[in-house]
């Protein structure tokens, strides 16, 4: 039985860069296929890869731990001289590939340009040139008596990032997507108004496949906000909009799939309607379920599930945080309303999880109809304990322990949750922290 | 766009009578950081129509960012448009006859023009959010444009949509004599310019060629509603 309400204290981990003991955003999370490996990518253009202790032997309840495995600089800080305007470097995606040999393989990306970088380990290295010394001077010739065969000898392990590919000048617009096919030789990336095809060989190219700019500036009223690839239909991909609606698009029809296959829109209720009905409506995220029957999308205030055969109205509808539809006016007034949140499956489909204010985060069991509000905080109480439940109150009477609306602190947001993609391990980053919890075993 | 600490003006606030019991409890919060981590409970109470005016105002506040540099996404900018819109719409529809109804819709729709006319929304066509004179001669300029809007527009970052080819397109620059623009504006003459806030790298001036000089007479605007409006886009 799917237990969503168990965790345990959870590792903390604080972004930024030691050397210059700041502290920055993150602002991606990702598992690798295998949950082995977790990505996080900053406001800085750094990627801080964690690695999954293997399971000890004498505390066979305990998952193992993720310590850092590796860190790097993605992206830097361009300048634009035409528009005279800077890119950022901050990560805004990061999306593995599938393992096929020993290094593993990321991509990342900023607002303009895609990298592929590789990962490997070096745990060995070559000793006994002939001509080098061991610091690498090289040797005077003349003294150079005899001939031998370097050997390899082990050493402190090293884990080396390079960049591999570098996909840039393919965007006007800001890249808000990436995300890999699943015949894992192509991927997309998604702009405000456009989305490419690429190849993971090849650089210099890509082809345009959704095209939704207006030929007439003037007329632009809606912009693409998130894209994913069908996690086992190599042809179909969707993509979301600031209005609400989800296309699917196949792309055996047409070169350049303006034309949907399938749109995805429930129809607005009116009693609910007001002047931020669009802006609530916006998705900020969409995710295929592992099975590939269903995705989701988050809005502002909720997430819905969404079959994909039928196209009028999501299957499931769950409110992340219901009591803020009526402060909608203040969270307009002081921007909040525009905070994309993401969302996440967990392994089996069963629950769902999204981040709210407060630090808080929530979670859906499907099943059971359960959900549950836990707090990402470093204020925990005692060691072995688990996660408390939270509870905002929206009623007059504000039970002990419940924490009324207008107390929340709308500066501390969880955008970013992620799954570990067979275990109950879950990545949450507050603003610059990274909390990793596992579900507590008896 | 967080903890900016841009400090709001009141100048589109106060205009509005019903809001200005809001405006008090504002006051409180203008000084401290631009996003504050607690709710206004002031914003619960508010009826439709100050909730109405209160937003008319913010829109246009978020918009008017542009030109302290601050470069709004693309995705932003598309929604509080379409939010302004939304509530010109319905203004309209309400029939509010009252002057400060039309600036407002005269900045949403009126289409570009290179000459200086006065249109209201009945007399122009279709629905096209303002233009501000766009910066693809920004290819043949050599120095960044000096004007408080262009630099706006400069900033943002969708604007960026040149080609190269784009930058030697034979464009009409006779327009975009920049230093001139912003004293044409404070003198109302060059009212109304549109203001786009994403205009493309395509996009050239074309000059209108009709004109609605018979609805003109009818649809007369109160200047001084329209200077005001000014002075929140231009922040003159």
């Amino acid at each position: 039985m799917q237990n969503i309400f168990k965790w345990n204290l959870p590792q903390i981990y604080t972004a930024g860069s030691l050397i210059h003991q700041q502290t920055d955003i993150i602002s991606t999370v990702e598992f690798n296929h295998t949950g082995e490996l977790l990505a996080t990518g900053d406001k800085g253009g750094r990627v801080v890869i964690f690695q999954q202790e293997p399971e000890s032997k004498n505390q066979p309840q305990c998952r193992g731990e993720y310590n850092v495995y590796s860190t790097f600089q993605s992206h830097e800080p361009e300048f634009d001289y035409l528009k005279s305007l800077e890119i950022e470097e901050k990560i805004n995606k990061i999306r593995w590939l599938p393992q096929k040999n020993a290094a593993q393989f990321l991509l990342s990306t900023n607002d303009k340009t895609i990298k592929l970088w590789k990962i490997s380990e070096r745990d060995k290295r070559p000793e006994g040139y002939n001509l080098k010394e061991e610091d690498g001077r090289y040797r005077d010739p003349n003294t150079v008596t005899t001939l031998r065969v370097p050997i390899f000898r082990p050493m402190d392990l090293m884990v080396e990032a390079s960049p591999r590919r570098v996909f840039a000048n393919a965007h006007t617009y800001h890249i808000n997507s990436i995300a890999v096919n699943s015949d894992y030789e192509t991927y997309l990336s998604a702009d405000d108004l456009r989305i490419n095809l690429w190849h993971l060989e090849i650089t210099d190219r890509s082809f345009n496949i959704v095209d939704i700019k207006p030929a007439n500036m003037e007329e632009l009223t809606e912009v693409i906000t998130a894209a994913e690839f069908h996690p086992n239909q190599c042809n179909t991909f969707v993509y979301s909009s600031s209005k609400g609606t989800i296309r699917m698009c196949d792309m055996r029809a047409s070169a350049l799939c303006d034309k949907h296959a399938k749109m995805f829109e429930e129809p607005e209720d009116p009693n609910n309607r007001s002047f931020f009905s669009e802006i609530i409506s916006s998705i900020s995220d969409v995710k295929f379920s592992h099975s590939g029957r269903y995705m989701m999308t988050r809005d502002y205030l909720s997430v819905k599930i969404w079959d994909l055969n039928m196209e009028t109205r999501p299957v499931e509808t769950y409110q992340v945080h219901e009591y803020l539809r009526s402060k909608l006016c203040s969270l307009y007034e002081n921007d909040c309303i525009f905070d994309k949140f993401e969302c996440c499956w967990n392994g089996n489909d069963s629950v769902v999880m999204t981040g709210s204010y407060n630090n808080f985060f929530r979670m859906f069991d499907r099943g059971y109809r359960q959900d549950v509000t836990l707090e990402a905080s470093r204020e925990n109480s005692k060691p072995r304990s688990v996660l408390k439940p939270r509870k905002v109150s929206t009623g007059g009477k504000r039970k002990k322990d419940e924490i009324s609306v207008d107390s929340l602190d709308f500066n501390k947001k969880i955008l970013h949750t992620a799954w570990h993609p067979l275990d109950n391990i879950i990545a949450v980053a507050t603003t610059n922290n990274l909390y990793i919890f596992q579900e507590k075993l008896n | 766009m967080l903890g900016r600490g841009v400090k709001r003006k009141w100048s589109c606030l106060e205009e509005a009578e019903v809001v200005s019991e809001a405006a008090e409890d504002k006051q409180q919060h203008e000084d401290e950081d631009g996003q504050d981590g607690l709710l206004d409970p002031s914003r619960s109470d508010m009826s439709r129509l100050q909730q109405r005016q209160l937003v008319l105002g913010l829109c246009l506040e978020k918009l008017q960012r542009y030109q302290a540099g601050v470069e709004l996404s693309l995705r932003r900018s598309v929604l509080l448009i379409n939010t302004l819109r939304q509530i010109q719409e319905e203004m309209r529809s309400d029939g509010v006859g009252s002057c400060d109804v039309h600036p407002d819709s005269c900045l949403l729709r009126d289409d570009f023009r290179e000459d200086v006319t006065v249109t209201c929304p009945g007399c122009s066509e279709g629905e096209s959010p303002p233009e501000l004179p766009s910066q693809e001669a920004n290819g043949s300029d050599q120095q960044k444009p000096p004007a408080a809007v262009s630099d706006a527009v400069n900033a943002m970052g969708y604007l960026g949509d040149l080609a190269l080819d784009d930058i030697f397109e034979d464009i009409d620059t006779s327009m975009y004599e920049t230093s001139d623009l912003p004293s044409a504006w404070a003198s109302g003459s060059l009212w109304p310019l549109s203001v786009s806030l994403w205009p493309d790298e395509d996009v050239k001036l074309r000059p209108q060629s009709h004109s609605t000089a018979g609805s003109l007479q009818s649809c007369l605007m109160d200047l001084n509603e329209l200077d005001h409006i000014m002075e929140i886009l231009v922040k003159s």
